[in-house]
């Protein structure tokens, strides 16, 4: 899903430099190729690529043809890029003028801080209010969240860790829902599979809610129900595509957009996003908690995660709720927990080229730690593959910092802040799936993985 | 009245990755308007240095600011000269007669059309037969690298190069350099002869 176009590659290789796998071949000076079985579709090479596709050059094949082969509406008028992703806009495009189908969407964290990039907003702009105006306007029939599928996840996956704890399970357990991730462990460290928790990512678990609970909730037919995801990512159409991601008796997730893909289908719509009123998701799945959110930034899916499995345990209320020194930057970022007798030990890993050497001292049962949340690009999913991309190289860490601000701003100014207190978990838990860990969770939000080796 | 030469930039070909990113950038810095991300782009990128990419050599060219400019002597119009030690394209005034890009040795003038809010800006009079029949020609106008006249840092395209291949020539600076590397060489000639 991610290329290099051959006739405009000039063999620069810093996509090399930023591949955390080591997945784009070729030489110095001559035009890369990628070698699928190793990328994990991250898609940084997509973000630093700077050898466009110039207006004048007569050698190329026309932009019209490029356009086509990347899958891009043809009303795109950006600058095209060596290094691409093929996306699935114009299916997105079709589906919405399809008054046969009931359309469900969800926007990941990550999307709401950065979108506003692609309308001239100010990096980092926070914008929620917007999008999920410019999603309705679109004519989705659904406006969801992917955030509120990210509380369900830390039920699943909290109550998970805790009973591996108690249990003496497989430890240390290793966060599942960075796709890339996962496909690195699969095929790199297919040994260390049982180390993955068994929960989907929120994308998924928000797909099989849809076309489950959603069309109950809404009286359609599930075969009605289309669903459709907007990620900051590039491996999340993967995701989605994988064999076992279809518990809904459908597929969960029918159809990808990355935030720069829903910023070309709000423009061909004619939608001025900078000037829209803000509006709010619908219920019951639109509603979500800061720790949903902070999903989208490396080291919130262990914050959000501790903020629900402290009370968990405890039955007490946490302290501070926001847990700075889970807040890292690129890199590894060890620190602990203490939840009542047990001192819970965390590792962060943002940037998938430094998980390595723990995945060896887990390997070699050197491991010192109970639980490893692990994120494919530099800061997390608001450095994502699929974000809006950067033109000036020394603008890319400014943009980045201002996303994070931004998603943990959001956080601060949300009433609820931990999972466990969204009403609308709580509702789906009462009436819908049980308990966490339960029967139903276990068949609709959990999932297995495949070695690929 | 100091004689000052005109500076330029130039590229180190050894240096040189043929990323391009001084191509995107100098066409960023000359837009009509303020663009951070790609998606906010909607006309063509029209930089005004160009990338040379053959088997033997990688690197960009631009103009040298020639200091008895072919460009500016060959223009009929007079819409190239020399204001501040750069020579500039008036684009108002230019014809698009291409006269300056036979005349450059270096073909650093480019000739290209101009846009403002993503639309092309089109001659007031004259039209042209298409295929969907006779529509209005757009402008086109003399392209080449200004020095980034009025911005603080500088040349953007020396700025944003990640393998630091650019570099701004003061001439006269640069030749002062090269004759005291000369005299230090002779210095260090002399000694080996003595010894």
């Amino acid at each position: 899903m991610i290329e290099i176009d051959q006739e405009l590659c000039t063999g620069c290789r810093r996509c090399n430099e930023v591949c955390p796998v080591d997945a784009i071949e070729g030489l110095q000076g001559a035009p890369q190729q990628i070698n699928h079985d190793k990328c994990v579709n991250c898609g940084q090479c997509v973000q630093i690529c700077s050898v466009y596709a110039s207006a004048f050059d007569e050698d190329i094949s026309p932009r019209e043809e490029k356009i086509q082969e990347r899958g891009l509406l043809t009303t795109v008028k950006e600058p095209l890029f060596a290094a691409y992703y093929q996306g699935q806009a114009r299916g997105a495009q079709q589906m919405l003028s399809d008054s046969n189908v009931y359309t469900m969407v969800q926007c990941a964290p990550a999307v709401r801080m950065a979108i506003g990039e692609e309308f001239g907003m100010l990096l980092g702009s926070l914008t929620p209010g917007k999008l999920a105006a410019a999603l309705r306007k679109l004519g989705f029939d659904r406006i969801y969240d992917t955030n509120f599928a990210a509380d369900l996840a830390i039920m699943e996956e909290g109550s998970e860790l805790i009973e591996r704890v108690t249990t003496n399970g497989v430890l240390p357990m290793f966060t599942s829902c960075c796709p890339a991730w996962v496909k690195f462990v699969e095929q790199q460290y297919p040994e260390l599979i049982p180390h993955l928790s068994s929960c989907k990512s929120p994308q998924q678990m928000a797909g099989a809610m849809f076309k489950t609970y959603g069309a109950k909730v809404d009286g359609v037919a599930a075969t009605k129900v289309c669903s459709v995801a907007v990620m900051p990512c590039t491996c999340k159409q993967f995701e989605a595509k994988r064999s076992e991601m279809a518990d809904s008796g459908q597929r969960d997730v029918d159809l990808v957009l990355t935030t720069r893909e829903l910023a070309y289908l709000i423009k061909a719509a004619g939608i001025d996003f900078t000037t829209l009123r803000e509006e709010g998701f619908d219920k019951p799945m639109g509603t979500y908690t800061g720790a949903g959110n902070i999903f989208g930034a490396t080291g919130g899916v262990m914050e959000a995660a501790v903020r629900t499995g402290y009370e968990l345990i405890t039955k007490e209320a946490i302290p501070d709720v926001n847990l700075e020194c889970i807040r890292g930057g690129e890199g590894v970022r060890r620190t602990s927990v203490t939840v009542g007798d047990l001192e819970l030990k965390l590792v962060v890993v943002a940037g998938l080229k430094h998980v390595i050497p723990l995945l060896e001292a887990v390997k070699a049962g050197k491991a010192d730690f109970h639980f490893m949340e692990v994120m494919t690009c530099p800061l997390g999913c608001i450095s994502g593959g699929g974000q809006p991309k950067i033109l000036w190289p020394g603008q890319r860490e400014h943009a980045v910092t201002s996303r994070k601000e931004s998603i943990y701003e959001h956080d601060r100014n949300l009433k609820v802040r931990k999972s466990h207190e969204n009403p609308e978990i709580k509702k789906i838990y009462k009436n819908f799936l049980g308990e966490p860990l339960g029967h139903e969770s276990h068949h609709l939000l959990h999932t297995t993985y495949q070695a690929r080796r | 009245m100091s004689i000052k030469l005109n500076s330029f930039v130039v590229a180190d070909p050894h240096k040189c990755i043929g990323c391009k990113v001084c191509e995107v950038v100098c066409a960023v810095e000359h837009l009509d308007r303020e663009c951070k991300t790609v998606g906010t782009i909607d006309a063509p990128l029209l930089p005004k240095l160009f990338l040379v990419k053959t088997p033997k050599v990688t690197m960009p060219i631009q103009c040298r600011h020639c200091e008895d400019a072919p460009c500016a002597n060959v223009c009929p119009v007079a819409a190239i000269s020399e204001v501040d030690n750069k020579i500039l394209v008036d684009e108002k005034i230019c014809v698009g007669c291409k006269t300056c890009m036979m005349a450059c040795p270096f073909g650093a003038m480019d000739l290209v059309p101009r846009y403002q809010d993503g639309q092309v800006i089109m001659q007031e009079v004259l039209t042209t037969e298409t295929e969907d029949g006779v529509v209005q020609k757009e402008a086109m106008v003399a392209n080449k690298c200004d020095l980034c006249v009025g911005r603080v840092e500088g040349p953007a395209c020396i700025q944003a190069c990640p393998a630091q291949a650019l570099e701004l020539i003061a001439p006269h600076k640069e030749k002062r350099k090269r004759n005291v590397a000369a005299a230090l060489n002779l210095m260090d000639s002399v000694k080996k002869f003595m010894s």
